[in-house]
């Protein structure tokens, strides 16, 4: 950095500043009128976080959002984990070949590089179709559960990937050689190995579930009003209103706090198996 | 254990051991060898010779397509490596990184159902043996690269197993530390007694280590043998090639001790079947003043320096010879030595009968 010249880098930092504007002034004028005054509250006051916790139509949202990011947060970990672990195990580097490395690999991603639009609508359609014919999946929290693990999982196996092939190949056989039987090398190596990818992909998949509106918007049902559904249709029945501006704040805020809870989980495992420099 | 099994352990017997990978040249091919119990034995050979592959197969990391591996009388067919009374030393070292040191090398123990009382007394032993106590609870990412690989010898020696596997375990240290590690893992080696195969390309490190070699190319054994058999009496041309710089002439018989090669008719120890190569190391040809020079004195040509290279112990010579045709020779540089010559010099160069070796082309 520091032989950059010092105008070419002053002119960057201009350059990023309406960068950060345009990223952070709107979640920060949502956070300023959510004390902003209102019909009932005249003057500058928090009471619109107080109407929020005694709205019940909010309060029940608030509950299908944390059950469907939790239900689907812990099958799409899971799910994703084995993905992973298929991903590093057929990886084309290590011979896996187009017909079992590259092909599932493209497939597992998939879901990430489809538009969520027409992920949602199609969703919508298959769901439909096999209630049509059998009764079963009528539209609610089970749809969305099962839409939500479909584009959870992609990311949490990119994440366990990646910690995979950050490992050292030997370390299996290693295992092994010190006569771990496959069960043994899963519990006291594979498991503590890969322990802070799969922390970072169960928070991930649930603030993906949680942020969410696209395709929960396609696979709800009349029941399942999830928050920002709840927000989306609040905004489109009377625009916005400070209790709105409240709850999204609180979500920016429940998001942050998820991100630095998954920076201080492992921190500690980062600073492990960093490479620190010989000492004597 | 029987007295008869006793006796075998340590032992490796392979037969006809062929690996073949996708496609169809073999990267092992038909190897057979008895690896003697305590022993220290080495697969030398270039990257790409196989054998990395057949240590992992005694390791069983691999299945070998055809062959038998006995380890101390034991057929080791269908033996999961984590059965195998074998401990492997990995080029990477491969230390778990979530373990500090002392975990790292108590895995073995632990994974045996080793009690945590008895497990600690084991690896304590063996920290002080490698002299690697200060740094018990320190995390593998934060030992240098020496430090590491004593706490991956540590943790494969600490399970007392019946054979030490170790491929290329130096490879990533400097000349230095190298050369210390050389000779602390041979002491170690001859202090427990134990069995161990070591892979390496580096012919240096073969000879420094070893009690026998054997010479690996391309999927198959080129030649085994005690360090100074495979030196001094190589089989082959690429055998005598491989472990240091040699003098190799085609010859036909003139006589049963006579050769007639491009530098001219010499007198050869062994005796002579048909056509063939004679082989001559540097090391075993004298250098003379030309004033030395005995006319009609078999096995002595004349010639001048046109190169000297220094090396510190000894001077590498590149000597033209009367007839046009190269020899490289060396000389100490100890005061036994006659002098040291400079490029241009006139030299008359000997090459004594007994040390002109017969090789296969």
């Amino acid at each position: 950095m520091s032989n950059i010249p010092r105008g070419i880098r002053r002119g960057l930092f201009g350059l990023s500043l309406p960068v950060y504007a345009l990223l952070y002034l709107p979640l920060s004028v949502i956070a300023i009128f959510s004390f902003a005054p209102s019909l009932h509250h005249p003057g500058i006051n928090a009471a619109a976080y107080g109407a929020l916790f005694n709205d019940p139509l909010v309060l029940a949202a608030l509950r299908r959002s944390i059950t469907l990011a939790f239900g689907s947060a812990i099958l799409g970990t899971a799910l994703g984990t084995l993905m992973g672990f298929g991903l590093n195990r057929f990886r084309p580097a290590t011979g896996g070949g187009f017909w079992a490395g590259t092909l599932p690999s493209l497939i597992i991603y998939m879901p990430i590089i489809m538009p969520s639009l027409v992920f949602g609508i199609s969703e919508l359609i298959f769901f439909n179709l096999v209630h049509e014919y059998t009764g079963l999946l009528s539209a609610g929290l089970l749809t969305m559960g099962i839409a939500h693990v479909t584009f959870q999982s992609p990311y949490v196996a990119l994440v366990v990937y990646a910690r995979l092939t950050g490992l050292d190949p030997n370390l299996f056989e290693a295992s092994q050689d010190l006569y771990a039987n496959p069960l043994k090398s899963f519990l006291y190596l594979t498991i503590p190995v890969v322990r802070p990818a799969l922390i970072g992909g169960f928070l991930l998949a649930i603030t993906l579930s949680i942020d969410d509106f696209t395709i929960s918007f396609f696979t709800a049902g009349p029941g399942s009003v999830t928050l920002p559904i709840y927000i989306y249709s609040a905004i489109a029945r009377k625009g916005s209103s400070p209790e709105i501006n409240a709850l999204g704040s609180l979500m920016i805020a429940t998001v942050i706090g998820v991100a630095l809870l998954y920076y201080f989980v492992t921190r500690h495992q980062q600073q492990r198996s960093r490479q620190i420099p010989a000492v004597a | 254990m029987s007295a008869a099994m006793a006796a075998k352990r340590g032992a490796i017997s392979l037969t006809g051991i062929t690996r073949i990978f996708a496609g169809t040249i073999p990267a092992v091919d038909h190897i057979g060898l008895e690896i003697h119990p305590g022993e220290f034995f080495t697969l030398l050979g270039p990257s790409g010779c196989g054998k990395t592959t057949l240590l992992r197969m005694i390791a069983g990391f691999e299945t070998p397509d055809a062959g038998q591996i006995v380890i101390s009388g034991r057929e080791m067919q269908g033996v999961p490596a984590h059965k195998r009374a074998v401990n492997t030393v990995f080029q990477s070292y491969a230390l778990f990184p979530h373990l500090n040191v002392e975990q790292n090398i108590g895995f073995g123990l632990k994974m045996q159902g080793v009690k945590a009382a008895a497990r600690k007394k084991r690896v304590d032993a063996i920290m002080e043996l490698m002299q690697i106590g200060p740094f018990a609870t320190r995390a593998a990412a934060q030992l240098s690269g020496g430090q590491r690989q004593r706490v991956a010898l540590a943790r494969a020696l600490v399970n007392e197993p019946e054979v030490v596997l170790l491929d290329e375990p130096l490879s990533a240290l400097d000349a230095k530390l190298r050369a210390e590690l050389q000779i602390e893992l041979l002491r170690m080696q001859k202090r427990l007694g134990m069995t161990f195969v070591f892979v390496t390309h580096d012919q240096h490190e073969a000879l420094v280590m070893s009690d026998r070699i054997a010479v690996m190319s391309k999927g198959r054994i080129q030649q085994v043998g005690p360090v100074l058999d495979v030196y001094e009496k190589p089989k082959n041309v690429f055998v005598a090639e491989f472990l240091g710089l040699s003098n190799i002439w085609a010859f036909e018989p003139v006589s049963a001790h006579e050769a007639r090669t491009a530098i001219g008719v010499l007198n050869i120890g062994e005796t002579l079947a048909g056509p063939g190569m004679a082989m001559i190391r540097p090391e075993k040809i004298w250098l003379y003043s030309d004033s030395a020079f005995a006319a009609g004195r078999p096995n002595m040509f004349l010639g001048k320096i046109c190169e000297a290279i220094y090396m510190g112990a000894s001077t590498q010579y590149r000597i033209e010879l009367h007839c046009g045709e190269f020899v490289t020779a060396y000389d100490t540089n100890n005061q036994a030595a006659e002098r040291s010559w400079r490029p241009g010099e006139a030299v008359a160069v000997e090459l004594k009968p007994e040390n002109i070796m017969l090789v296969e082309a």
